[in-house]
C-alpha cells in the first residue's frame, strides 16, 4: 500500500516537473545591432582642396586620452571593468585591497565624466562581510567584477567569491541596481557547477539574447580549465553550454557575428611546450553548441583578452601579444572583411630588464556609442589605467589597415 | 523571496548538522537513544547552528558550514534525516551501486572531461527527467518506497526552485552522497572478499 501511495506521489511530482520543463524559456538567438559598414564614413576626412587626391586632411583627430582610476589607498588593485551609463558617463568597477585575495579586498566603483575627463570619488559596492551576509554563507575573498545591462535597463554586477581555497574555488554571485549603480540589492548566487558549486568564474562582458536574457561567458579553472556559456534569467542560471574542454582555455571573450554565429577568444592556459596562442571556439546556433576552431595566430602569455565590435564593422582587441610576461599591451584591429589582426597602438611596452618589468594586464573594453572605445587595465597591480580612443581615431586606424603593416603583429607566435 | 530562500537553506543545514552530530553521538554510545533524546538533541544542536552566536563570528555556524559544503541535495538531506528514525530501512545496495556508478561517470564529465556535459541536462532535458522518473519507479518496484518519496520530493523542490540552483542534478546528487555510495560499495566488496577469504581458510584442505 505504501508503495502505491509513493508511486502516486511520484506521478504528481512528474506532472509538476513536466509543467516546469514546459514553462522554461526556449533558447533564443543573440540580440544583434545592425552594423552598417558605411564605406564613406571609413575614409579619413579629406581636405576640400584636394578633390582628386585622397590626402589626409589637417582636421585634427585627438590622440587617445589617458587617465587613472581614482586611488583608494589600497596597495593592490586588479580586474577593472566598465559599463556605459544612460547619461553618457562610464562607470568602472575594480577590486582593491592589501593584496589580491586578502580579506580586506572590496569592489570599488567610480564614474567617468567624458566631458570633463574626470573620475568621481570611488565608492564601495561590495565588501566581504556584506557579501557573506547577503549570501548567508562564509566568504573569504572577492574578485572579478563584471557589469551588464539587463533588458529592463537595470544594471547587474557579477563578481566572484571564494569561501575556501584559491581562485579555483570561486563561485559567481550577482547584485542588481535600479539606479545606475548608486545602490545595489542583495547578492544572489549563480549555481554553475555540481561539485559544491566550486570553480565558476567570470571575466568578460555578458551578451544579450533576443528575448532580453543575458548570456554570460564563464570559465572553470579547477581540475578542468575550460569555458562555459551561462544563460541567465536575472540572478539564476537557467541553462549552460560548454565552450571548450580540457585544461587549456579560460576567460572566454565572445564576439557576436550575427543572430546565430559567434566566436569566442580565450586566454590560453596550456602546458609548457604547447602553442601559446589565442584559443578559439565557434558557435553557429546562438551558443547552444560550441566547436573548437584553429587558434588565432596571436601570441598569448596566459593572460586575459578584451575586445569589441565597432559600428564600422571593425573588431578591436586589447591583449598582451607576447608569449611570456605581461609587459607589453597592445590594441589590435581587424577589418570586417578580413580576419587579419594588426596592431594599431602599443599601449604599454616596458623595455626594462625582465625582473623589473611592470605588468599590464586584465584589459576590459567597452564602447559608449559604438564608435569609440574605453579601455581599462591593471597597471602593475598598483593602479588602474583608463584609455579613451575616440571614434574618429579608430576610424582613421581602420582606414589605414590596408596599408602594409609596419609594426604589425611584431611579436606574434611563430 | 531570495531572503526566504537563504533562511530556509540555513534551517535545512542547521538540522542536517544536528542530525550528523546526533548520529555520531549515537555511534559512540553503547545505548540506543530514545526518540525523545534524539528530538531534544536535534532541537538544541540545530538552534546552536542556526542562530548567530557572536563570539567574534560574523555569521551563524551553519553559514560557515554552508560556505564550505554549499547546499546539500534533497536526497542526501532526506537520507540523513530519516536515518535517525528507528526502524528506518537502510538504502538497498543496488541504490548505492547505482549512485556510485552514476557519480563515477558524471563528475569527470561535468568537470570538463570532454565536450559532453551531463550537468547541463539537469536544466530541463525531458530525456533526463524521464530517466530520473524511471529510476524512481525502479526503486518502487524494488520495494524501496523511501527512494520513490525522496526522488519525488527532490523533483518538487526543483520545480519550486527551493534552492538557489535551477538544475535537477543539484537536488538529486551531491559529492557527499557520491562519496557515501562509493564507500558503501567498496565496504561491501571488501567485506565479501574478507568473508570469502575466511571461509576459504576454514575449509581449506589440510
Amino acid at each position: 500500500m505504501s508503495r502505491v501511495i509513493a508511486l502516486c506521489f511520484l506521478l504528481l511530482a512528474a506532472v509538476i516537473g513536466f509543467l516546469h520543463i514546459d514553462s522554461r524559456p526556449v533558447w533564443t538567438p543573440f540580440a544583434t545591432n545592425t552594423v552598417a559598414v558605411a564605406e564613406a564614413e571609413l575614409e579619413v576626412p579629406v581636405s576640400s582642396k584636394s578633390k582628386n587626391q585622397i590626402v589626409p586632411s589637417k582636421v585634427s583627430i585627438p590622440s587617445p586620452i589617458s587617465t587613472w582610476l581614482p586611488e583608494t589607498a589600497a596597495p593592490s588593485v586588479h580586474a577593472a571593468s566598465l559599463i556605459a551609463l544612460s547619461d553618457g558617463a562610464i562607470r568602472a568597477f575594480w577590486f582593491a585591497g592589501s593584496r589580491e585575495g586578502a580579506a580586506d579586498v572590496v569592489i570599488n566603483s567610480a564614474v567617468f565624466d567624458p566631458k570633463l575627463s574626470h573620475w568621481s570619488a570611488p565608492t564601495v559596492v561590495m565588501d566581504r562581510v556584506s557579501a557573506e551576509k547577503g549570501l548567508s554563507r562564509y566568504i573569504a575573498k572577492l574578485g572579478n567584477p563584471v557589469p551588464a545591462r539587463m533588458a529592463d535597463g537595470r544594471l547587474q554586477l557579477f563578481f566572484v567569491t571564494v569561501s575556501i581555497g584559491g581562485w579555483a574555488g570561486s563561485s559567481i554571485s550577482s547584485v542588481i541596481s535600479d539606479d545606475e549603480g548608486l545602490t545595489w540589492g542583495n547578492p544572489q548566487r549563480l549555481i554553475g557547477s555540481p561539485l559544491i558549486n566550486l570553480s565558476t568564474l567570470v571575466k568578460s562582458p555578458a551578451i544579450a539574447f533576443a528575448d532580453g536574457r543575458l548570456g554570460l561567458p564563464a570559465y572553470h579553472e579547477w581540475i578542468g580549465r575550460f569555458g562555459e556559456f551561462l544563460r541567465l534569467d536575472a540572478g539564476q542560471v537557467i541553462d549552460k553550454r560548454r565552450m571548450s574542454s580540457g585544461r587549456g582555455a579560460i576567460q572566454p571573450l565572445v564576439f557576436v557575428n550575427d543572430a546565430q554565429d559567434a566566436t569566442a577568444y580565450f586566454r590560453q592556459t596550456r602546458r609548457s611546450g604547447q602553442v601559446k596562442q589565442v584559443p578559439v571556439s565557434q558557435t553557429l546556433n546562438a551558443g547552444q553548441s560550441w566547436q573548437s576552431d584553429a587558434d588565432l595566430p596571436i601570441a598569448n602569455p596566459n593572460s586575459a583578452v578584451a575586445g569589441l565590435w565597432l559600428n564600422s564593422g571593425a573588431r578591436i582587441l586589447a591583449l598582451n601579444n607576447i608569449e611570456a610576461g605581461r609587459y607589453r599591451l597592445v590594441l589590435m584591429m581587424a577589418d570586417a572583411k578580413s580576419s587579419q589582426w594588426q596592431v594599431i597602438e602599443v599601449i604599454e611596452d616596458d623595455e626594462a630588464l625582465s625582473e623589473q618589468r611592470k605588468e599590464f594586464s586584465y584589459p576590459y573594453l567597452i564602447s559608449a556609442d559604438g564608435n569609440d572605445a574605453h579601455l581599462v587595465y591593471t597597471w602593475d597591480r598598483k593602479k588602474i589605467r583608463h584609455r579613451y580612443f575616440s571614434g574618429a581615431w579608430l576610424k582613421r586606424a581602420q582606414s589605414q589597415l590596408d596599408t602594409p603593416p609596419v609594426n604589425v603583429i611584431s611579436q606574434e607566435a611563430k | 523571496m531570495n531572503h526566504l530562500m537563504q533562511i530556509f537553506a540555513l534551517v535545512e543545514l542547521s538540522i542536517t548538522c544536528a542530525v550528523v552530530i546526533t548520529l555520531l553521538l549515537q555511534k559512540t554510545s553503547s545505548q540506543e537513544f530514545s526518540l525523545m533524546t534524539k528530538v531534544i538533541l536535534i532541537l538544541l544542536l540545530s538552534n546552536l547552528f542556526f542562530w548567530p552566536l557572536g563570539l567574534g563570528m560574523e555569521l551563524p555556524l551553519a553559514a560557515y558550514v554552508r560556505g564550505v559544503i554549499g547546499d546539500l541535495s534533497i536526497v542526501t538531506m532526506l537520507l540523513l534525516w530519516t536515518s535517525l528514525l528507528s526502524g528506518s530501512k537502510p538504502a538497498p545496495l543496488a541504490f548505492k551501486v547505482s549512485v556510485a556508478c552514476i557519480a563515477i561517470v558524471f563528475y569527470p564529465l561535468a568537470l570538463g572531461f570532454g565536450m559532453i556535459d551531463p550537468y547541463a541536462w539537469g536544466y530541463g532535458s525531458i530525456l533526463f527527467f524521464i530517466t530520473v522518473l524511471l529510476f524512481a519507479v525502479v526503486c518502487g518496484l524494488a520495494n524501496w518506497s523511501k527512494g520513490v518519496w525522496m526522488i519525488a520530493i527532490a523533483i518538487l523542490a526543483w520545480a519550486a526552485h527551493w534552492h538557489e540552483s535551477a538544475n535537477l542534478w543539484d537536488y538529486l546528487l551531491d559529492p557527499f552522497l557520491a562519496i557515501w555510495a562509493l564507500m558503501a560499495v567498496f565496504g561491501v566488496f571488501y567485506k565479501r572478499r574478507r568473508d570469502k577469504a575466511r571461509a576459504g581458510y576454514l575449509f581449506r584442505s589440510g
